[in-house]
């Protein structure tokens, strides 16, 4: 650490007259302590969502994708919006850890465990649909560039669909080995803690024998550094590679060169978002209050602000581009998009993703809660509906007016989306009841630097 | 064959009485196994290599194999010739040819058969008369129909062939005796030997009176002609004469007059040498003729029947005193006047249900001198006598008839009358039906003879005096079914077969002493017309005595104008799922019929068509009430119906004998009264949903001028290419450069210089929009029927579709226009608003779309794992077996022509059409895959078919001719206006076309370079 020295008028990380104990007993009191009823009745909702998508995934495979709305036109809808909208969502987890810890911000310790758990439970989540969407996802493995005894039979290497396999496999590794080694010193605290004889054999397991030797610290720091380095071009990258499954098509509305900053804002939007919709309620029913404060919750908003603002500008750019182009189809595309059958998606769209977030200009506003939790839950809808409306409305009128339609959703689209949710909440309400939340090692870290109790007695001094 | 051959094994078995050889023969195992010894000794237990392990390997694997030894896998029986046939080898395909007559759709055909199974309709190239349209292109299907009749019944008992004739002649001789009288009910069969066998049956039963109907009557019209030829029945007509056309309400291109024109007319339409046809068409529904012609007027029938007298009026200088608006008597005054002006190269048509009204038309062609109708060369297709008919209903309700006799005809299904009708059917002494399928009448008739479909019956037809044609069976009839003939001559006490008399009637009469092998391998025999000169008296009566009668048809309400469709017309086949599902070509409506309804009429009548969240197409209900009946029916809004008019479609309606899925639509003979297709009838809007399955939900062109490139005639003639067929360009380094450059090609070009490379051409001109390829291409590709519901989920399957464009100006040049001058934002959003709806009298367009078979196809590079990729001649190709289904191929296809398959569609109950069926099955095509649930699939240009001509000409060491290759699309075009070919064949047809100053690509701006051509659409206006 470069100085245990920061200015009195930065706003202190960790509040509550928090000593190092202390914050060991707080991290550690969810998963020594019993889960109280509100848990349980969310657990047993989450997981009846789960089940009810389990139940129409096994039906779509089972009878066919027709159960779904799609057609001879849009033959991608719900599924790939799905899809795009948790690799988005999956997207702050890895800029908080790896991209901050390169900018030595701070204020990630207190939310980057959640932030790259949510990434992986939502990867996981994106990860299902590109492969239930196939007519015969038994065959899914065909996408994998495994040798085989057919012959020639190789992938298509020039198919962006290929290249997600590649960008989500490799992130979904990445964002796994990064987290686990950030969780490495967490676990064996616990395990240190652990009186049950079952809990230590389980923590001292997965914390990988862990023994908080200085050569420890310091082969964990270097790994955090490179694999910090590794995972920044991912941020990059993946959502890169999933912007070009639209980018590189003939598409107008998707063929668009903008596609891929576009997405990555987008994403880290979306992630945003999530971190706060999660953390929000996180910090009040596992009294983490003094651990993720208003200060962590208001530098969030302003991120939400920034990359809405970038979002509205590239909305803005594709209209003006396509005016520009002088391509009557991409005149047209666009111009449906904002006032034709779909208008609604589109200024849902609007409304959620530009207009909201600039709401975070006011102190007030971003330094309240409630209206934080607000505004995270309509990003998360606005966010949907931007892949919707990308996806949607530029298939149903693309070039010949003979082939147009509409798209309606069957039960089964919903059920499965639902179902992720779902899936995502009991991985994520199984994980705040068994792993530390906090990356409680870092946070000590700063303890002597950002705790308000130290910083107000060298204020003092 | 008994082997006595011995093998020794060791000398000592010479000796009988060895005991080794006892102990050897008596013993699988030479030495005993040591299982004993080795579970007693504890220590050789543990000395072996076996451990537990090894143990429990052993067992597993054991189990496992006995498990997998004892599921017995999928049994397929199938059962040898126990004689080879001579003709059939397995994967050759045979052809045969014969004809339809099904007294609505008469046509010569070559029946294209595998391993004994017709499979597949294709076009007789030897015939001079009508080709296969989609109905008959489909008709293969209906022989495989597993709801037909199977045998012979009495009051509904399975009885044998004998005991149905001796029951049935024991009936009519007592009958004879009593002079009780009898009516011989049939179809038109236009059949010279079905003629002479009725003929000698009536001599045996002078009490049996043969009536002819047709379930759509050209009666007015035979009987003008017989009033001024003296011959009943009907002209034909040479379109390709024809230099101006104006027909009055006949859909010549649809089914007037039997059908058949579109080849003579397409050939007048693509403009050679700087002329084409002009072709005017004053109609009140929007028909195919009219959606194909120049210059169309909408007209009320009542109008019609005045604009009918006008242009008498102007041709003959006579004047029937009748007033019309100005405008439109302008038009008229100019019509006529380019009759006049024709030279004989002149025509006029009219479809009015009307003697008068036809009389008129053969006048008018008379005194223009047209060359085009030809009144020396008869069609018999229709003869029916609506007088005849409309006395047997008479004498039927007042008991004066005792035996019916019905042939190829459904009265029960289309009398209006037919309540009426059933009542007396069922109390006759005598009710016999000849039918295939348990319809309507077979169903009230207490004697059913099952009679074979055309494919498996012996027969002739003389479409056209003097052009005789053969059917003859393709395979063994599936069922116990005898043909009509050969029942007939078993009551007329003849031993001959109906084969027997078929051959020597022709011997005789037809063939002058040429081959009868021949004929039959023809198919069709042309007498030479001269040896058979006929003279007609020319006695044109005075008619003034029908101008009145025209002149005073009043209308108060709306006119209902009843017209055959495309896909159904007269109802026979309903039951066939291809048919169904075929859209309509004008309004894209599968699997209904409905009313169609101009604009206008629509608003004040409250009459609505409203799209569904996912698209789909509904509307509410009109009821039309006429004379105290009343039809609900669902409606359509048809841009370019007249004013006042509504139209209703034939056909549909069946309950008997048709599939619960296929009964669909409302039947509208109830309302042809008089046998007469124009109505007066009273409308109200009934507020309840219908949901329709319509195919194309969207229905202008948006201005997109490049999908449809057209340009008038006089442009064409004067201006050069560049600027009626203009091609799009990109800048380049601020060089403006024409996308088809190979400078703006971002992928390097394959030689595709060597073997085969295929294109198919399409020329907008030539394409009626007649669907014939729709149905052709569903029959060869094996493209399944999914049913309404899934239609109506944008998921029909077929391979090849015609979409329709209807301008949202008076003109698609008018879109354009419209299009080009949008300025501003706000502008923007309005105009393209209003250009969502069609006008009320738009212009039409028909384009057909299939897979354009990209040299750069966008969908092949996104595919992840390859299932999808081009061939060496072109074709983009479909791997289904490699195939996982992510659609994306589709997404990115810039004219969806890819198709899914979103459930199984084959022996799904789910799907129960022939897919579903051992007996719909049949008809499958066993060069083509059938495709599995999850699979994307999509137009092959026939890949089996030109691998098959390449295949052939290997083996037979020669190169091969331009024309050999076929599509089943082109195959199937009568009007040659889709042609297909290897481009690098220099004398190619395809080639030709490819390098016409007309030719373009659709959506050549996005880069694709497809193999599909088009031919710019020239319009004589």
């Amino acid at each position: 650490m470069s100085s245990h020295y920061e200015a009195p008028i930065r706003k202190p990380l960790v509040t509550g007259n928090k000593s190092y104990h202390d914050v060991s007993n707080d991290i550690a009191a969810a998963i020594e302590g019993k889960a109280n009823k509100q848990w349980w009745i969310v657990f047993s909702i989450a997981l009846a969502a789960f089940l009810w998508g389990v139940g129409c995934m096994i039906y779509t495979i089972s009878t066919g994708i027709g159960v779904w709305g799609l057609n001879k036109t849009v033959g991608w809808a719900w599924d790939i919006t799905n899809f795009v909208w948790w690799i988005g969502i999956g997207h702050a987890g890895t800029l908080i850890s790896a991209v901050l810890l390169l900018f030595r911000q701070k204020w990630r310790m207190a939310i980057n465990r959640s932030a790259e758990a949510m990434t992986i439970f939502s990867v996981i989540q994106a990860g299902l649909f590109p492969i239930i969407h196939m007519g015969r996802p038994w065959l899914a493995y065909w996408v994998l560039p495994i040798p085989n005894a057919y012959g020639s039979l190789w992938v298509n290497f020039n198919s962006p669909l290929l290249w997600d396999v590649f960008a989500i496999s490799t992130y979904l590794s990445v964002s796994l080995v990064f987290w686990w080694t950030g969780l490495l010193p967490d676990f064996a605290m616990i395990r240190d803690r652990a009186v049950k004889p079952f809990q230590k054999k389980i923590y001292s397991l997965v914390s990988f024998g862990w023994t908080g030797r200085a050569k420890d610290w310091q082969r964990f720091e270097e790994v955090s550094l490179v694999l910090a380095g590794l995972a920044t071009p991912l941020v990059l990258s993946v959502h890169t590679i999933v912007s070009f499954d639209f980018a590189t098509s003939v598409i107008p509305g998707w063929h668009t060169t903008i596609f891929p900053p576009y997405f990555v804002a987008g994403a880290i939007f979306s992630g945003f978002a999530m971190v706060n919709t999660l953390l929000i309620i996180m910090r009040k029913v596992s009294n983490l209050e003094n651990y993720i404060t208003v200060q962590h919750i208001e530098l969030m908003n302003i991120v939400i602000m920034i990359t809405g603002s970038i979002v509205g500008t590239a909305y803005i750019t594709e209209l003006f581009i396509a005016w520009y182009s002088g391509v009557e189809y991409e005149q047209y595309a666009f111009l449906n998009r904002a006032t034709g059958p779909y208008w609604w998606a589109y200024w849902a769209m609007m409304t959620c993703n530009v207009f909201s977030p600039q709401l975070m200009w006011i102190k007030k506003l971003r330094t309240s809660i409630l209206f934080s939790f607000f505004i995270s839950i309509v990003v998360n809808i606005g966010m949907w509906f931007e892949r919707f409306v990308i996806i949607v409305t530029s298939l149903h009128r693309d070039y010949l007016p003979s082939s147009w339609t509409m798209f309606s959703p069957t039960f089964v689209d919903v059920g499965i989306f639902v179902g992720t949710i779902g899936f995502f909440f009991v991985l994520f309400l199984l994980y705040s009841r068994t792993f530390p939340v906090i990356a409680q090692a870092e946070v000590k870290t700063i303890l002597k630097t950002s705790g308000d109790n130290y910083k107000k007695n060298r204020d003092k001094k | 064959m008994g082997n006595h051959k011995k093998y020794w094994k060791s000398e000592l078995e010479l000796s009988s009485d060895s005991k080794l050889i006892d102990k050897l023969a008596n013993n699988e195992f030479v030495e005993d196994l040591p299982v004993g010894n080795l579970l007693a000794d504890e220590n050789s237990l543990e000395n072996s290599n076996a451990s537990r392990r090894d143990f429990l390997k052993y067992l597993g694997f054991s189990t496992a194999a006995a498990t997998l030894a004892s599921c017995e896998g999928p049994v397929n029986k199938s059962i040898p010739y126990v004689v080879q046939p001579e003709q059939i080898r397995p994967g050759i395909s045979n052809f045969y040819a014969t004809s339809i007559s099904d007294g609505f759709d008469f046509a010569n055909v070559l029946v294209k058969t595998r391993e004994g199974r017709p499979i597949k309709i294709e076009i007789n190239n030897q015939s001079k008369d009508n080709s296969p349209n989609a109905r008959v292109q489909a008709s293969v299907l209906s022989m495989y129909d597993s709801s037909r009749i199977q045998g012979p019944t009495i009051d509904d008992q399975d009885v044998s062939w004998d005991q149905f004739n001796d029951n049935v002649k024991g009936q009519l001789d007592s009958m004879k005796e009593s002079n009780k009288k009898v009516v011989l009910l049939t179809q038109t069969f236009a059949s010279p030997t079905n003629e002479l066998i009725i003929k000698k049956f009536l001599k045996k039963y002078p009490n049996v009176e043969h009536i002819v109907y047709d379930a759509i009557s050209n009666s007015k019209a035979l009987d003008a002609f017989e009033i001024s030829y003296g011959v009943r029945a009907l002209p034909t007509y040479n379109f390709e004469n024809a230099n101006v056309i104006v027909s009055l309400s006949a859909d010549f291109l649809g089914d007037w007059q039997g059908g058949g024109f579109s080849k003579g007319y397409a050939k007048t339409r693509v403009p050679k040498n700087g002329k084409m046809s002009k072709h005017f068409q004053l109609e009140a529904n929007m028909s195919l003729s009219g959606a194909n012609a120049d210059n169309r007027i909408p007209l009320k029938p009542s109008l019609q029947n005045k604009a009918l007298l006008k242009i008498y009026d102007y041709i003959s200088g006579e004047n029937s005193g009748v007033s019309l608006d100005v405008d439109l008597d302008k038009k008229l005054k100019s019509i006529s006047n380019s009759l006049l002006k024709s030279n004989g190269k002149g025509v006029f048509i009219t479809g009015i249900d009307d003697v008068g009204a036809q009389l008129i038309a053969l006048k008018i062609n008379h005194l223009i001198k047209s060359n085009v109708i030809n009144v020396q060369k008869l069609n018999y297709t229709s003869l029916g006598d609506d007088k005849k008919v409309s006395k047997l209903v008479k004498e039927l309700s007042n008991n004066n008839i005792d035996g019916l006799i019905m042939v190829g005809v459904n009265p029960s299904y289309t009398f209006p009358n037919s309540e009426q009708f059933n009542e007396s059917l069922k109390s006759l002494d005598l009710s016999v039906s000849f039918s295939m399928n348990n319809t309507e009448t077979a169903k009230l008739s207490k004697w059913v003879a099952a009679t074979p479909h055309y494919l498996e019956s012996w027969g002739d037809v003389e479409i056209k005096s003097g052009n005789y044609s053969l059917v003859q069976p393709t395979i063994k009839p599936l069922f116990d079914t005898a043909q009509f003939q050969d029942v007939l001559l078993n009551w007329s006490g003849s031993s001959n077969s109906f084969y027997d008399e078929l051959k020597s009637n022709w011997n005789k009469n037809v063939l002058n002493g040429l081959s009868w092998n021949q004929a039959l391998h023809d198919g069709v025999f042309y007498q030479n017309s001269n040896s058979k000169k006929l003279s007609f008296p020319y006695t044109f009566p005075n008619v003034n005595e029908f101008v009145n009668g025209l002149k005073s048809t009043v209308f108060d309400d709306f006119e209902l104008t009843l017209y055959s469709k495309t896909s159904m017309g007269n109802g026979q086949q309903a039951n066939n799922p291809w048919l169904q599902e075929m859209p309509d070509p004008i309004t894209r409506v599968s699997w209904d019929n409905y009313m169609t309804v101009s604009k206008s009429d629509a608003q004040n009548l409250g009459l609505k068509n409203i799209n569904d969240s996912n698209g789909a197409l509904n509307s509410n209900f009109a009821k039309i009430s006429i004379s105290g009946k009343s039809l609900k029916v669902p409606v359509i809004i048809q841009p370019g119906q007249a004013k006042g008019s509504v139209g209703l479609s034939l056909g549909y309606g069946r309950t008997s004998g048709v599939k619960k899925e296929l009964q669909t639509g409302v039947n509208a003979f109830d309302l042809y009264n008089n046998f007469t297709n124009v109505q007066n009838v009273t409308i109200e809007s009934v507020n309840e949903t219908h949901e329709f399955a319509c195919v194309q939900l969207h229905n202008t062109l948006m201005g997109r001028g490049d999908i449809i490139k057209e340009t008038t005639l006089e442009i064409f003639n004067t201006k050069k290419s560049s600027e009626w067929n203009y091609v799009p360009s990109v800048s380049l380094n601020h060089i403006e450069t024409l996308v088809t450059s190979p400078d703006v090609d971002i992928w390097d070009e394959f030689d595709r210089s060597v073997g085969h490379h295929f294109n198919l051409s399409i020329d907008l001109n030539g394409c009626t929009g007649c669907g014939a390829c729709v149905i052709s291409c569903h029959a060869e590709n094996n493209v399944p029927v999914v049913g309404k519901t899934e239609v109506r989920k944008s998921r029909d399957m077929h391979w090849l579709r015609i979409d329709r464009y209807y301008s949202s100006a008076e003109t698609f040049s008018g879109d354009n226009t419209t299009k080009d001058n949008i300025s501003g934002l706000s502008d923007s959003l309005s105009v393209f608003g209003e250009m969502e709806n069609p006008s009320e009298n738009p212009q039409v367009a028909f384009q057909p779309v299939m897979c354009q078979h990209c040299n750069h196809a966008p969908c092949e590079t996104v595919c992840p794992v390859a299932a999808t990729s081009h061939g060496r001649q072109g074709q983009n190709h479909m791997a289904y077996n490699r195939c996982v289904g992510t659609r994306y191929c589709a997404n990115n296809c810039p004219y969806k022509v890819r198709r899914f398959n979103w459930f199984l569609y084959n022996n799904n109950n789910e799907f129960d059409f022939n897919m579903n069926d051992d007996l719909g099955k049949m008809v499958l095509n066993p060069d083509v895959v059938v495709r599995s649930r999850g699979v994307m699939e999509k137009c092959s240009m026939c890949i089996q078919k030109t691998q098959k001509t390449i295949l052939d000409a290997k083996l037979e060491r020669r190169e091969i001719k331009d024309g050999e290759f076929q599509t089943a699309c082109s195959s199937a075009c009568e009007t040659g206006a889709i042609v297909f070919g290897d481009i690098n064949d220099e004398d190619s047809k395809v080639l030709e076309l490819k390098e016409d100053d007309r030719m373009y690509h659709l959506l050549e701006s996005v880069g694709t370079k497809p193999n599909v051509v088009y031919q710019v659409k020239v319009r004589n206006t």
